[in-house]
């Protein structure tokens, strides 16, 4: 018996040796931080962004020996949750990144202040257009420094407006809609309604406006709002947010109300913007947004689309947000790194992220299709990404987009953050795959279950 | 001297048994027993990571919430009709199919029970999304139902009143290993009987009223209870296919669900204890009231 208790003890004491020691960095190593760089609450997991970050780490290690840094890869639709678990049990990464606002609302409460260490460390913010670094500030923290920033913009095929013998979308922004008869009309959402329906087609090629068009047969369609989240969609019509501002209250604003009737109308009455079933099938899902299938003559997005909008062919430009009541909105992501604030090496962090926005931010953006924060840097964005495509495009529109960022963003932090966005997403969804709801008893309905939901803040 | 020797004995074996037994008790401690009193001991505080609350004692303020919660008892709708739909399902065709591959008259039965099983093997998850692509408007099944003249064919997977047959579909792939359990409860019924009911003048149908329903009502019994406790636990399928998202309109938000968003989403953790606590009381009440009801109609052939 005794020699059965030795023999197990001996098994344990070497089990636990070995499994102390699995840790112990390789020789000469002994004094380098580990970090964990979290990846992709928004983008970055794509092949050759991935590539593209570990070369940047390998740099980066290269450089000194005091910290190594590992990238922890993710995809975007698990992203969220794992990163929950982690934190829930003690195992928090050290930076995450690239995140959005809305990825970084997410997690409310649990990135680190940043001001202290750009302090001490004298980062320097002047290359950045005045007020920007103010878009990582939440509250009284200072979640981020400026990275990346998407507009955006209305994609549009050329070859389908000529061939509906419509004259292309303004570029620039104020001007107006010249229509085939010489009249012109202010370039807002009505208007692009009206064009939309001319450029849904059906398999006998009539279009949405005429006699007999078929809509259990489209093969084309007119506009593709920015379905992700309802959200993004209120917020191209114009700025806004549920909370009236007291943190407590729930209020639908009357743009946001206003854009999902549009969106609800345009998939069950009108025809122009496909249902959920239809958005679901392979010959109008492309790579996971409608517009890169190639059938779809305007859509809304950012200007992280043009990762997949080859797809659509070479016939695709960038035009100017429609306006609504006479105010023009392109809703703007602003993507950077940030600190959780359980790390354990805050400075180390830190350090590598002011790397990351810095001598590596080139790299980084350009694997992101990211448009650079630093203003000194985006002429040669955009020459780099026009080299991409064989069509001209005019980034132009991108750039004056920036001027009509919506404030306050459509994704900044709601109480029960989280749980307000499943209520969204199950209207959403609802909305996308029921025809005949009553929107106003629906509108109703959501504000108050979400106000539901706050009142247990 | 004989008493003490066995008693000597007796008492080595039991220690022997302990310390072979002790890596379980372990981890039953370690990982199901502390963890379940932690999540009883959560459901009176108000531990939430998103919140920036002292640690407090609630009382039952989180069991208060939950009997105002909509969503957790639209959830709990949510997996009840696909309980509903999928139990008679799950426990009836796999003993069907085992009657089948299992009988005389059926030729190829060596081959049929690799076809039957075969899917079983293929990983979950990858049948779930093979599955669908099959389910969507120009899927497979869709295009076969249009050959079939079906017109207006099912959206299967974006319809909130078609998206519990369509998982239901999905879950019907893996009843090999139910058809598996059936045929070796078949295999294990005594010849005699069914020799003594042929001369007693019962046919195929008495025969499978009157013995094989009867002898195979033990695993008939516990492929229902495995079926329950797997139902309250229905979870992957629709996190793979829909994000976890709940999708189509919050038809496919299943307690289960529910309960992950609320610790992993909302970051939630006495709240989801309270969810888990419920979920553990109702499976718990459900098998209780099986076991009850087993009386009446599972028969054991050997006594305790």
């Amino acid at each position: 018996m005794n020699r059965l208790w030795h023999t197990l003890a001996a098994i344990l004491l070497a089990t636990t040796l070995a499994a102390c020691g699995a840790d112990a960095p390789p020789g000469g190593d002994d004094a380098a931080v580990e970090l964990r760089w979290y990846c992709c609450l928004g983008t970055g997991e794509q092949a050759e962004q991935v590539k593209a970050q570990q070369k940047v780490i390998e740099r980066f290690n290269a450089s000194q020996r005091r910290i190594k840094v590992k990238l922890e890869v993710v995809t975007y639709d698990s992203a969220r949750d794992t990163l929950a678990t982690q934190i829930a049990s003690g195992n928090v990464p050290d930076l995450a990144g690239p995140v959005g606002v809305g990825g970084a609302a997410a997690f409310h409460g649990q990135w680190l202040d940043l001001a202290p260490l750009i302090k001490s460390s004298g980062f320097d913010l002047s290359p950045y257009a005045k007020g920007s670094a103010d878009l990582y500030r939440i509250g009284s923290v200072q979640e981020g420094v400026p990275f990346a920033i998407y507009p955006s913009t209305l994609y549009y095929k050329a070859d389908m407006f000529e061939e509906a013998g419509l004259a292309e979308p303004p570029h620039k922004y104020g001007e107006k809609y010249t229509w085939p008869d010489g009249r012109q009309s202010e370039w807002n959402y009505d208007t692009l309604r009206e064009l939309a329906l001319k450029l849904t087609v059906d398999k006998n090629g009539k279009d949405a406006t005429q006699e007999g068009f078929d809509p259990g047969q489209i093969v084309q369609y007119g506009f593709e709002p920015a379905r992700d989240d309802l959200r993004y969609q209120g917020a191209a019509f114009a700025a806004g947010s549920l909370d009236t501002g007291d943190g407590k209250t729930v209020k639908i604003p009357d743009a946001w109300a206003d854009s999902w009737r549009f969106f609800y109308d345009g998939m069950w009455k009108d025809r122009f913007i496909m249902t959920g079933p239809v958005f679901q099938t392979e010959q109008f899902n492309g790579d996971g947004a409608a517009f890169f299938s190639g059938h779809v003559a305007m859509s809304v997005n950012f200007l992280w689309s043009t990762y997949g909008v080859a797809g659509a062919g070479d016939d695709w430009d960038l035009a100017a947000m429609p306006s609504y009541k006479g105010r023009t909105t392109s809703p703007t992501s602003a993507d950077t790194f940030r600190i959780l604030a359980g790390s354990k090496h805050p400075a180390e962090a830190f350090e590598f992220l002011s790397y990351l926005v810095g001598p590596a931010s080139q790299e980084l953006l350009s694997a992101y299709g990211a448009m650079p924060a630093r203003t000194a840097d985006q002429d040669a964005f955009f020459a780099k990404l026009a080299g991409q495509f064989p069509n001209k495009v005019d980034w132009q529109v991108a750039k004056d987009s920036v001027a009509f960022a919506d404030n306050p963003h459509s994704e900044s932090y709601t109480p029960k953050y989280n749980q307000t966005l499943t209520i969204l997403g199950t209207y959403r969804s609802r909305w996308m795959t029921q025809g005949g709801l009553d929107m106003n008893a629906q509108l109703k309905a959501m504000r108050e279950e979400i106000q539901d939901v706050w009142n247990r803040s | 001297m004989r008493s003490e020797t066995t008693s000597w004995v007796a008492r080595r074996e039991a220690r022997y048994g302990l310390l072979f037994v002790l890596p379980w008790i372990i981890g039953f401690l370690a990982f199901t027993a502390v963890p379940m009193a932690a999540t009883f001991v959560f459901t009176f505080l108000n531990i939430s990571l998103t919140e920036r609350e002292p640690l407090m004692f609630v009382g039952l303020a989180n069991y208060q919430r939950l009997f105002a919660d909509r969503q957790a008892w639209a959830s709990l709708w949510v997996t009840a009709r696909f309980a509903l739909l999928w139990l008679p399902l799950v426990v009836v065709l796999p003993f069907l199919l085992a009657v089948a591959v299992n009988s005389r008259y059926v030729r190829g039965t060596g081959l049929l029970r690799v076809l039957l099983f075969m899917p079983y093997v293929v990983p979950f998850v990858a049948s779930a999304l093979i599955w669908q692509n099959m389910l969507v408007d120009d899927g497979w099944i869709n295009t076969a139902l249009r050959v079939l003249g079906v017109g207006d064919a099912p959206s299967w997977l974006s319809d909130p009143s078609w998206v519990i047959p369509g998982l239901v579909m999905i879950g019907l792939w893996g009843l090999g290993s139910g058809i598996i359990i059936n045929l070796a409860g078949l295999r294990g019924i005594p010849t005699e009987l069914y020799d003594a009911a042929r001369l007693d003048g019962a046919g195929w149908w008495r025969q499978l009223w009157h013995v094989t329903v009867p002898m195979m009502s033990p695993v008939i019994f516990y492929t229902m209870i495995l079926a329950v406790v797997e139902v309250m636990q229905y979870f992957l399928i629709p996190l793979v296919l829909f994000d976890g998202s709940g999708d189509p309109g919050g038809a496919t938000r299943f307690f289960n669900l529910y309960l992950y968003q609320t610790f992993f989403t909302y970051q939630e953790m006495s709240y989801g204890s309270t969810l888990a606590w419920l979920l553990f009381v109702i499976t718990l009440v459900v098998t209780l009231v099986l076991f009850r009801l087993s009386r009446h109609w599972v028969h054991y052939t050997s006594e305790r």
